[in-house]
């Protein structure tokens, strides 16, 4: 087992090396010498896990257009596979389930099978509160409120090795989110070039309070914070080896200027850094369409072609890194099959997700979603739950991280697992 | 000579002052007050420190001196008495109106978004299509509305919420209360991310916490139990007893309060026009009774069963919210109709903004550890039943070691734990009785326990600016340093509060985040939050930087060996290139409170090279008033330090 100390010997080392060169700034000739620091611990497998908070109406993403129960209960919202006019039509799947046309940019991934959908996925505990929804999908735990981790966070401890770097668990959220509470280190920032000492306008200054800092926490008698001291300047000195700023993505990915693609963006830099990232977090917001959801323009169309572009550009960007990634998103429950008065969805039971990698087994919409007729709903209004979300989140963690400790993972939950990943 | 007059006219003041404070004294004698700190090894210096970085936010400049002075009992017991004038404060809190509103006035004027929206269309003000259009216009049309009935966003009810917490730990004389307040919120979490409940945490805070944070555990209890923010958080409001066990007298009032009652119901959305909410799951919810027991009293190896966790769910179904607010409008009105009395006689408990109602209790008879609760109850037997949860050994002891975890270590010794739960058993559940307990006891004045707690992101913002007398005018700027150091304030998800260990505070993010802070708030960069370092010293001109250093730090860290500290930054101050780079960078960016720097005066000292041309130096700095930007460097790596970390 490779202990915390050994990134920072590492670290140590490249550092004594650097005093023989004289004078040059450790991280400066660290990025000389060598381009990746954590060379002995290189190519980590990634997990990035994107929460949709508002609930996605999942019925609208991926649509099962052959059902006229759906197209009668939202005469303005049912969309369908056939081009009429100048309207685009859903992206047929597979003769049953379309993609949203704003969603176009999955398509090839499908086809390609390395995109699989899971519909009427979500949670047994039926609440249709966000919050409650939200906390229990995050704890893992959804009939009880007091546990006190989140499951990624039990996932981190769960990978076989102490945490190499400050960066194995990174929320790209200026608080912490409640997959990640829990004892196993993780960190959240919605800013990488937050990470530095900075002062504003007076970067010499910062400078030399740098070097204060490093120099008394070296020095201090308390075990975590001179541990976690080192850590955090090694962490910087990582992070300025690259112009952050100025990044720009490879291979021609255009990140949406959104929150979530400005997230997955700097998750990428985190990545290709080689800085021992394994589990990711991001967010996207807006998903509660109780109001004019739209069709194929509208608010809807706007979050999943964002979702959708914002993924597929971190996976252009990764290019030779893909093989490492995989990206998974979630979302807290779905929406009424009936549109409202309003001309949106209210809160329902099931939704769909997606799963995006080489070593998904994709290119299938995977569940159960039966005719949407009145005795096939759930409480006679909602698509029904048919897959436990922890069947599906445990198959990525196993296959993906080799996490195979369901017990730990998802405690309480005695379930079957669906195999979305190959093997 | 002069800082000797200064401190001697402070005494002078300070003895006037105990005079008069001592004529409100009585309440704690210091009798049952007697601290072992002399058997310990401290100084009375050192054991005020110590005191003070326990119970209050943090010692102000001069404090330290004060307390030891009193003696520690006396000032312990006017803490516990809690009765200290707080005028100052209480002026600047006035500004904020809402800070007094009952909930049934908070609800009325500061409606939810949604709720908003709904009255804005119902009232035709709002056309619905225009959010499709246009959003600005709509936008517009919605804060036209709002301005015009007097009604005003949530958020500033939260702003003005946040701002009055902040506010009181920095500047309130009773400290203990708000250290206390912050104590028992945490340990009866709720949280603003849930939407239910948001409206409700101010007056929480208030009216259950803060008055209850130096009474009986009990009554703590109870009243969290009842308040509207703690049963929307953890769902209580919405349980009720199955309908074989409910009551059959009041069928035509249990069904219409049922419609109307729903309306108080979870979601952003719930009753909105056309919404379909026919289909609203009615039955027992588990989650408070889970939680009171597990997070609130026993603890999770409190010895309850599954059984015990539903038994008890039974117990306190009916718990629930008087109708208020827009959405609440009918189930009022209905209530008017039928009046207390008549509603008392059927078994309503009605009591400030809590109603217990009996059609939604579960009548049927109920065991919950081992206590038999015969059939036929009502609101009194969820009384009897936090009652004995509030009385159980193993409350006693959960409580009084999450009580030793925040004041003396991250792993407190068993034997005090023991000793307080002790008190907690013996002195029902008296909160004063555990605190002096728990400070009477020579495991409180070991060295093990002494500067062992890491300050959490809270403590850290509050007690630097009580360290340097900071005068705040935009508190709102510190919570969102609090929050970027990683305590999002009110806004903790989970029902189990913060973790209270100095692991949970330090990580990589959050350590470099607490040094930049130190770094904005001592180069005055921190916009609101005023600091004036000359002020701190007496306007005394510290004779040179490595004068500086040992003062300042003297005035931040009272009562600390500081000497590795200071053998540390020393080379910071010599760094020759120092005064000139931030000199420079200070001249071509001045902060907000930045002084213009004499800079001939440091070029004409460093081309001549002359001996002393840093005491030189840095008087030409000082002398240009204001804050110097080399003492801003060196006050804000203080504050960043490891040890200004610790407490």
């Amino acid at each position: 087992m490779v202990s915390r100390r050994g990134f920072l010997k590492s670290g140590g080392l490249a550092l004594l090396g650097v005093g023989l060169l004289g004078g040059i700034p450790g991280f400066l000739a660290e990025a000389a010498a060598s381009e990746k620091i954590l060379s002995p611990y290189k190519k980590k497998k990634t997990l990035v896990c994107i929460f949709q908070r508002g609930a996605m109406d999942g019925l609208m993403a991926v649509t099962p257009f052959t059902d006229d129960y759906l197209k009668a209960a939202r005469p303005n919202l049912f969309m369908s596979a056939a081009k009429s006019g100048t309207n685009n039509p859903l992206i047929d799947l597979d003769g049953r389930f379309g993609l949203h046309p704003a969603m176009k940019a999955f398509e090839p991934m499908f086809r390609e099978k390395r995109l699989g959908i899971v519909h009427g996925i979500g949670s047994p505990n039926n609440t249709r509160s966000h919050f409650d929804a939200q906390d229990y999908m995050e704890s893992g735990t959804p009939f009880n409120k007091g546990t006190s981790s989140g499951w990624l966070n039990r996932a981190v401890g769960l990978l076989g090795h102490d945490a190499l770097t400050p960066f194995t668990a990174v929320s790209m959220t200026s608080a912490m989110p409640r997959s990640f509470y829990g004892d196993n280190p993780s960190v959240a920032i919605s800013n990488l070039q937050d990470f530095a000492i900075q002062m504003r306008g007076n970067p010499a200054g910062a400078n030399i309070a740098a070097k204060s800092f490093e120099d008394l926490y070296d020095q201090t008698a308390s075990g975590l914070l001179k541990q976690t001291g080192k850590e955090s300047f090694e962490a910087m000195k990582m992070l300025q080896k690259t112009d952050i700023k100025n990044y720009t993505p490879a291979n021609g990915a255009v990140y949406p200027s959104s929150a979530l693609g400005n997230s997955l963006k700097q998750i990428a830099q985190l990545i290709k850094m080689d800085v021992g990232l394994e589990v990711a977090f991001a967010e996207s917001n807006g998903w509660d369409t109780h109001f004019n959801q739209g069709t194929e323009n509208g608010i809807f169309a706007r979050n999943v072609a964002d979702l959708s572009n914002s993924i597929m550009a971190l996976w252009t960007d990764l290019g030779t890194y893909q093989d490492d990634v995989t990206i998974m998103t979630m979302t807290e429950f779905g929406r009424t099959v009936h549109q409202n008065g309003t001309g949106g969805t209210d809160h329902g039971r099931a939704s769909c997700n997606f799963i995006l990698g080489n070593d998904v087994s994709g290119g299938l919409v995977y569940g159960d979603v039966k005719p949407l007729a009145v005795e096939n709903l759930e409480d006679g209004r909602d698509l029904t739950v048919t897959t436990d979300f922890r069947s599906v989140f445990s198959s990525v963690a196993d296959k993906h991280l080799a996490i195979n400790n369901d017990h730990i993972l998802f405690p309480d939950w005695k379930g079957d697992r669906v195999n979305v990943m190959k093997g | 000579m002069k800082k000797a007059v200064k401190y001697w006219c402070g005494f002078v003041m300070l003895l006037c002052l105990f005079t008069v404070f001592t004529a409100f004294l009585p309440g704690y004698p210091n009798a049952s007050l007697k601290f072992p700190y002399k058997q310990a090894g401290l100084t009375p210096e050192q054991a005020a420190a110590h005191l003070l970085s326990r119970f209050t936010y943090g010692a102000t400049p001069g404090e330290v001196e004060e307390v030891s002075k009193i003696g520690p009992e006396k000032w312990f017991a006017q803490q516990l008495d809690a009765q200290l004038p707080d005028d100052s404060l209480n002026q600047l809190l006035n500004k904020y109106d809402a800070l007094k509103l009952s909930n049934t006035e908070v609800v009325a004027q500061y409606p939810k978004g949604a709720q908003v929206l709904r009255m804005a269309i119902r009232d035709g003000v709002v056309n619905k299509d225009s959010v499709k259009t246009d959003r600005k216009a709509y936008r517009d049309q919605l804060q036209n509305y709002m301005q015009q009935n007097g009604l005003k966003p949530e958020q500033e009810l939260l702003r003005q919420f946040i701002n009055q917490k902040i506010l009181r730990a920095a500047y309130s004389n009773n400290q203990l209360q708000e250290v206390m307040t912050s104590f028992w919120f945490n340990h009866f979490n709720v949280s603003i991310v849930k939407n239910d409940c948001s409206q409700y945490i101010p007056a929480y805070e208030r009216d259950v916490i803060r008055a209850n944070a130096l009474g009986k555990f009990n009554d703590l209890l109870l009243a969290s139990a009842k308040s509207p923010a703690m049963l929307y958080y953890l769902d209580n409001f919405s349980s009720s007893g199955n309908k074989d066990n409910m009551e059959q007298s009041n069928r035509p009032i249990r069904r219409r309060l049922m419609q109307q009652m729903q309306g108080t119901d979870t979601g952003r959305f719930a009753n909105m026009p056309k919404i379909n909410k026919t289909k609203k799951a009615q039955g027992l919810n588990e989650n408070y009774a889970r939680e009171v027991m597990e997070l609130h009293t026993l603890g999770v190896d409190g010895g309850y069963t599954q059984q015990d966790v539903t038994q008890a769910a039974k117990v306190l179904t009916g718990w629930s919210v008087y109708p208020m607010g827009t959405y609440g409008q009918a189930g009022q009105k209905l209530m008017n109709r039928i009046g207390d009395e008549k509603l008392q006689s059927r078994g309503f408990v009605h009591e400030g903004d809590f109603l217990f109602n009996p059609n939604k209790h579960d009548s049927g008879e109920k065991t919950v550890l081992g206590h038999h609760f015969a059939a036929g109850g009502g609101y009194e037997e969820g009384v009897q039943l936090l009652n004995m949860l509030a009385h159980q050994q193993a409350t006693a002891r959960f409580i009084s070691k999450k009580i030793a975890v925040r004041f003396v270590s991250d792993n407190p010794p068993q034997s005090l734990i023991d000793k307080m739960a002790r008190t907690f058993m013996n002195k029902d559940g008296d909160i004063k009785q555990v605190l002096i307990t728990m400070v009477n006891a020579p495991e409180f004045w070991s060295a093990a326990a002494v500067r062992e707690k890491t300050k959490s992101p809270f403590e850290l913002a509050i007690g630097s600016v009580r360290s340097l007398h900071a005068d705040i005018t935009q508190p709102y700027q510190l919570f969102n340093w609090i929050n970027k150091m990683g305590e999002k304030m009110y806004y903790y998800q989970a029902p189990t509060g913060f973790p209270d260990k100095g692991q949970y505070w330090i990580n990589t993010g959050a350590l470099l985040n607490r040094m930049n802070f130190g770094l904005a708030l001592a180069s005055g960069r921190i916009p609101g939050v005023k600091v004036d370092l000359a002020a701190l010293n007496n306007h005394h001109e510290p004779e040179s930087a490595q004068a500086a250093l040992i003062t300042y730090s003297k005035i931040i860290m009272p009562g600390r060996k500081l000497d590795e500290t200071i053998k540390r930054l020393t080379p910071m101050l010599n760094d020759p290139k120092l005064m000139e780079k931030v000199g420079e960078a200070s001249a071509k960016t001045p902060a907000t409170t930045a002084v213009p720097v004499a800079a001939s005066d440091e070029m004409m000292d460093q081309q001549a090279g002359l001996k002393g041309k840093r005491k030189n130096n840095f008087i030409a700095m000082q002398s240009a008033s204001g804050n110097n930007s080399m003492l801003a460097q060196v006050v804000g790596v203080i504050i960043g330090s490891p040890e200004y970390q610790r407490r």
